[in-house]
């Protein structure tokens, strides 16, 4: 059973980074997002980040911890349940 | 595009307004440690997260009509040396990264028309023009960070192609909520003072009001800028390529023209980690020795202005005999070659002064006085 957070992630990165030609389901966990894999640049990651602490009502207070966070889906989803409340994640 | 070493530019006259003061108060500053920053809300009067910011003393980030920087650029201004600026043989070359977009955030809040006259770059220069009595002969330039960088190498040419006596370059950026909001989103403006080439585990810029202004003359003696060099990388907006070429390709040229001199490196320095460890180990690379400092450690990274203003510190530290150092830096560095104390500066010949911005941007130029 897919875990709905990350499924909820990967639709976030597809809609606001407008991936038309890419299938949410189809970025794997573990693909990096930024420069290899999806090849985002630190444009989409301020876009990205953006969206994320008004989604899950998270603060990201640096650039390096920006960029840990984005390492992969996985990784992401690790920093969001560590950081927002539970009531923000998808049940 | 450079200017070769055999057409050096005289530095005739030179100002500035930092947080700090004028360039003598702040060198003066900078000797003492003083940090210009402090930990102020990101959007002025609309609050937000409290971050290191250096706005002018008693002035508010707030977005007046008229804006409420105008009252520094008049003070800096009745420091130049009189002479018929803004017509043909005496041009004016105005840099700055934001010109007025703080009014034309604060007109796009609003629909204030009384801050439509200061929300573009050529109106808001016009507005400028008028208040300082200057003719038409004005070019008006902007590229980010090394927006100063470009006037005094653009100013360069045009007195060496025999088309001006004296060049006039002045330059000014005033942080506004719409640049420190910008800043905040990108995480690099945050709650951590700048620690210019610290090897540390978070970046952090601070920022800062400045302007500043020089006026150039062609002819032997005094200070001069000897080899100016420019090169964009074309990279990325916000990030240089990972092998440093951007700075080889800036930097190698003036160390040719600079082998046997014995210089100090006034560099760019803002506080983050990538940019600061590139800019850093190429210096080191190419010019060994050579001590490097940061100010914007205190100062804030005052933009598109942080060339010339750095430049009129430069010179004001030469004449006091030392050198600031780099203020909030503090060990371990990305290299051996950084100051972080003050230093004396009589041994030295000549100072390189670089800039580096958004964009893939790079530019470097060398001080050398007799």
């Amino acid at each position: 059973m897919s875990d709905p957070l990350l499924s909820r992630l990967k639709q976030l990165i597809v809609d606001t980074l407008k991936l038309d030609d890419i299938k949410a389901a189809d970025i794997p966990d573990g693909e990096p997002l930024i420069g290899a894999g999806l090849s985002l640049d630190s444009i989409d990651a301020l876009e990205l980040v953006v969206r994320l602490e008004k989604e899950f009502g998270i603060k990201i207070t640096n650039s390096e911890e920006a960029r840990a966070a984005l390492l992969n889906v996985a990784q992401l989803a690790a920093y969001i349940r560590a950081h927002a409340s539970k009531d923000k994640l998808p049940a | 595009m450079s200017v070769s070493p055999d057409k050096p530019v005289r530095l005739e006259a030179i100002g500035c307004r930092t947080a700090l003061g004028d360039a003598e108060t702040t060198c003066t500053a900078l000797l003492a440690g003083d940090r210009a920053l402090q930990f102020l809300p990101v959007l002025g009067p609309e609050g937000g997260d409290r971050v290191p910011l250096a706005p002018l003393p008693g002035r508010s980030m707030a977005e007046t009509a008229p804006p409420n920087w105008l009252a520094c650029t008049d003070a800096l201004a009745a420091g130049i040396p009189a002479g018929p600026w803004g017509t043909a043989r005496h041009p004016v070359f105005v840099t700055s990264s934001n010109f007025g977009v703080g009014s034309l955030y604060a007109f796009q809040r609003t629909h204030d028309p009384e801050h439509l006259p200061y929300t573009t770059p050529f109106s808001t220069v016009e507005v400028l023009r008028r208040r300082l009595g200057w003719g038409a002969n004005i070019s008006v330039l902007s590229h980010a960070c090394i927006s100063a960088h470009i006037g005094l190498l653009l100013a360069s040419h045009v007195l060496h192609a025999g088309l001006a006596d004296r060049a006039l370059v002045f330059s000014f950026d005033f942080i506004s909520p719409f640049v420190t909001g910008g800043f905040h989103a990108l995480k690099i403006l945050n709650p951590e003072m700048p620690a210019p080439y610290s090897a540390r585990a978070t970046g952090s810029i601070g920022l800062g009001d400045g302007a500043a202004f020089a006026v150039l003359g062609r002819g032997p003696g005094g200070f001069r800028l000897s080899d100016q060099n420019i090169y964009n990388e074309m990279h990325h907006f916000t990030a240089n390529r990972a092998d440093g070429a951007g700075f080889t390709a800036c930097l190698a040229p003036l160390a040719a023209s600079a082998a046997g001199r014995r210089l100090w490196i006034k560099g760019h320095g803002t506080g983050t980690l990538e940019a600061g460890r590139l800019e850093a180990e190429t210096l080191a690379r190419f010019f060994p020795g050579a001590p490097l400092v940061s100010w914007k450690g205190s100062l804030g990274h005052t933009l598109g202005s942080c060339g010339l203003i750095e430049l009129a510190v430069a010179l004001a530290a030469i004449k006091s005999g030392r050198t600031p150092g780099s203020v909030g830096s503090i060990a371990p560095c990305f290299t051996d070659n950084v100051a972080t104390e003050p230093f004396a500066n009589a041994g030295f010949d000549g100072v390189l002064l670089t800039s580096n911005a958004f964009g893939g941007a790079h530019a470097a130029f060398l001080l050398s006085h007799d």
